[in-house]
């Protein structure tokens, strides 16, 4: 219940997403609602292609919403907006993309690319540079960075860079695509307590996108579990883990590798079937199974799931 | 006894950079079995991919071959004649990878005999070619296969890496798909070349957990079916746990600990094995700082002396900055690079949660 009290940033509600033209359509996002309160870490998980990134760029407006709303603090941020309020959120959000590898322009120095968001904001070339350096410092990484070329960092240092971009925005909500897959396990866990402790500092809220459900379990409040375009189930971390109720979350979870090779050669994959669900003749809604804790599903299934 | 495949000895590959010389590899040694599944695991920047990348004769064009050998004992027929079919010491032939005479050599051994699935899944596909002709193009060219016999193949491939549709996705572009198909789709073009090694470099890591453990135990099931060798590259040791039988762990452009994969997590003896696994998020409390390894991997432009790994290592030895320790063998599959397994070292325990993975043995971790 304290949840209630707690401050939205980000209202999202019966968003969806279409590509194609007239003749070739595909809904990609297909009506998520969720709230993500300030100061928290909420998780998206899902399998490849359900529409993780999709959600993040609508947020961002790299990508039209088709229908629904998206509020921040308030205010909807999807359509046509005024120029200020542009330009607020695209300060005050940011994102940090999938691939340090691709995301970063090979052409341009450090400096540039980390700059990048200030420009055209009004400030001096002297302000910029002091930022850039501000900035770097932030996420670790020594100022004679600054003149240097992409190709010239490992993937680690990359995906740094990709953060230090975030954060020169100074933004409130920080959209993390996942942020840490392409990076070796000792790099990972320094970006992740280098998030952790920016957050701290900051008061910073962030949008986590990751199929990595251990790192979310370390590091999220809160996750939703998104099929094909729909949140399947939401709640708090723990809960989630100790009480997976929909048949995808309990496939992803029995998925996920563990770092012993006794376990992983006795493991048991549950396999996830969406033919197990009877929607014809009772549709599905979402529902709480219990405080905190929603899952998408008809009554039938909400009697029999809830197995604790 | 196992038969090797491919043998690398004493492997050293530098790099020219801006007048400079970095030595990205210093003396690997290496078996790779027929048939097995190896898993290299490592920082970012040890070397994983410029190891492999010698196997397929793509090292970038400022990197050359300093010193060492790399055998494959296969293709024979293919290099019949030719001055890179030799014999080692005890008498078998093989293929030497190192001192083939035509570039276009290469082209009979990548693709058919070592395929690579490379660690960026979104600059190795055309971003103009639908995927349908990117596969149909590899499976005309490795297997001879036309018209709707190989349209039919790719459309089955696609099945394999579980693409749902693949009908409709067959007609589509990179673009138009998400990140994690995308790397499925290389998976099927690697697929598609029937190779006798495939090479996959971190192959899964934009894959989510489901789709990933579909793609390992389509990856074993492939294993068996066409007994294939599989090299291993990843971050996840999720993942090695899961397919490797063996685990070389790299560091430095040198492998510091090689055993069979249950010898590497129960009973780790390189203090860089040792920082690898205890940075697993599964080993850590929320709220809490993850251990994470201080400080950086050394500077390749220069010599290193003493264990690469000492700078790092709080519990270092004296003796670790000064000479590089040799192999020590644990077991007649397990070695390591490291001091404290001289009978002269003092005796060293493992931190706090190696032993917990080892009582762990078959129990799920979780952090609380
Ligand atoms: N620009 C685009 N044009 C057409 N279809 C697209 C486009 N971008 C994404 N899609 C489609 O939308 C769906 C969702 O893609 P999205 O990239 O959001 O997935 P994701 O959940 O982020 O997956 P991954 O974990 O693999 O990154 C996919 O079916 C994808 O093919
Ligand atoms: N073309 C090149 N020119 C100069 N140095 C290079 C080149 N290619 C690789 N290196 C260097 O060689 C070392 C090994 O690189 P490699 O790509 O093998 O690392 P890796 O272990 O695969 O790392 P990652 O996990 O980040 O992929 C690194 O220090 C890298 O900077
Ligand atoms: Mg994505
Ligand atoms: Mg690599």
């Amino acid at each position: 219940m304290e949840t209630r009290e707690k401050e939205v940033l980000l209202k999202v509600r019966d968003l969806e997403v279409t590509f194609g033209n007239s003749w070739h359509r595909f809904k990609a996002v297909k009506g998520v609602s969720f709230d993500v309160y300030k100061g928290e870490t909420f998780g998206i998980v899902g399998e490849s292609g359900s529409g993780k990134t999709t959600i993040g760029r609508c947020i961002i407006r790299v990508y039209p919403a088709s229908a629904g709303s998206i509020q921040f603090k308030g205010r909807e941020i999807t359509g046509r907006i005024p120029k200020e309020l542009d330009r607020e959120i695209t300060q005050k959000i940011q994102m940090i993309f999938q691939d340090p590898m691709a995301s970063l322009n090979e052409r341009a120095k450090i400096d540039y690319i980390v700059s990048e968001g200030l420009q055209g904001r009004g400030y001096s070339k002297a302000q910029m540079q002091e930022m850039v350096t501000a900035a770097l410092h932030a996420v670790g990484l020594p100022p004679e960075f600054a003149t240097r070329f992409p190709h010239e960092f490992s993937g680690g240092q990359r995906q740094r860079i990709g953060i230090a971009r975030a954060l020169i925005m100074n933004p409130e909500f920080i959209i993390a695509d996942e942020p840490i897959s392409a990076l070796d396990v000792s790099i990972r866990a320094q970006v992740l307590n280098l998030m952790s402790q920016l957050q701290k500092e900051r008061g910073l809220t962030y949008l986590f996108i990751s199929h990595d459900l251990s790192v979310m379990r370390f590091i999220c409040d809160r996750i939703a579990v998104v099929h094909k375009g729909l949140i399947v189930e939401m709640a708090d971390t723990e809960t989630l883990f100790q009480h997976p109720a929909h048949p995808y979350t309990r496939a992803l979870l029995s998925a996920i590798p563990q770092p012993n090779p006794d376990v992983e050669k006795n493991k048991v994959l549950e396999i996830y079937d969406p033919a197990c669900h009877h929607y014809e003749q009772h549709p599905p809604r979402w529902q709480n199974i219990e405080p905190d804790h929603q899952v998408l599903c008809n009554e039938e299934e909400l009697a029999t799931w809830k197995t604790w | 006894m196992q038969e090797p495949i491919l043998s690398v000895e004493d492997l050293h590959v530098k790099f020219k950079l801006r007048g400079k010389t970095l030595h990205a590899l210093r003396g690997v040694n290496l078996d790779v079995y027929r048939g097995e599944s190896l898993a290299i695991v490592g920082e970012s920047g040890c070397g994983k991919s410029v190891l492999n990348k010698n196997f397929i004769g793509l090292l970038d064009g400022n990197g050359f071959i300093a010193q060492g050998q790399i055998r494959y004992y296969d293709a024979l027929e293919k290099f019949k004649g030719s001055p890179a079919c030799k014999q080692d010491g005890q008498g078998r032939m093989y293929v030497d990878l190192t001192s083939l005479p035509k570039p276009t050599d290469w082209l009979s051994i990548r693709g058919s005999e070592v395929c690579m699935i490379p660690q960026d899944p979104m600059t190795s596909l055309n971003p103009l070619k639908s995927i349908g002709k990117q596969i149909l193009e590899a499976l005309e060219l490795h297997r001879g296969l036309k018209g709707k016999a190989a349209r039919e193949a790719a459309i089955d491939i696609l099945k394999d890496v579980r693409i749902d549709d693949p009908r409709r996705r067959y007609k589509q572009y990179p673009h138009e798909l998400s990140g994690g198909m995308r790397q499925r789709i290389v998976i099927a073009i690697a697929i598609a070349c029937r190779p006798k090694i495939l090479i996959c470099d971190e192959p899964t890591t934009a894959l989510d957990v489901t789709i990933q453990a579909q793609v390992l135990s389509l990856l074993k099931e492939l294993k068996t079916k066409y007994n294939l060798t599989i090299i291993f590259i990843t971050h996840d040791l999720g993942v090695v746990a899961n397919i490797a039988e063996r685990v070389a762990v790299m560091y430095a452009g040198d492998i510091v600990e090689l055993g069979l994969v249950n010898e590497i997590f129960y009973d780790p003896h390189h203090p860089y094995t040792w920082a690898l696994l205890s940075s697993l998020p599964q080993l850590g409390h929320r709220g809490e700082e993850l251990y994470s390894i201080k400080g950086t991997p050394p500077n390749l432009f220069q010599a290193i002396h003493g264990d690469a790994f000492a700078p790092r290592n709080p519990l270092a030895l004296q003796i670790d900055h000064l000479e590089q320790p040799p192999y020590f063998d644990i077991t007649p599959t397990h070695r390591a690079r490291t001091w404290l397994l001289d009978p002269r070292a003092p005796k060293v325990e493992p931190p706090e949660v190696i032993r917990k993975l080892k009582q762990l043995g078959g129990k799920a971790i979780g952090n609380p």
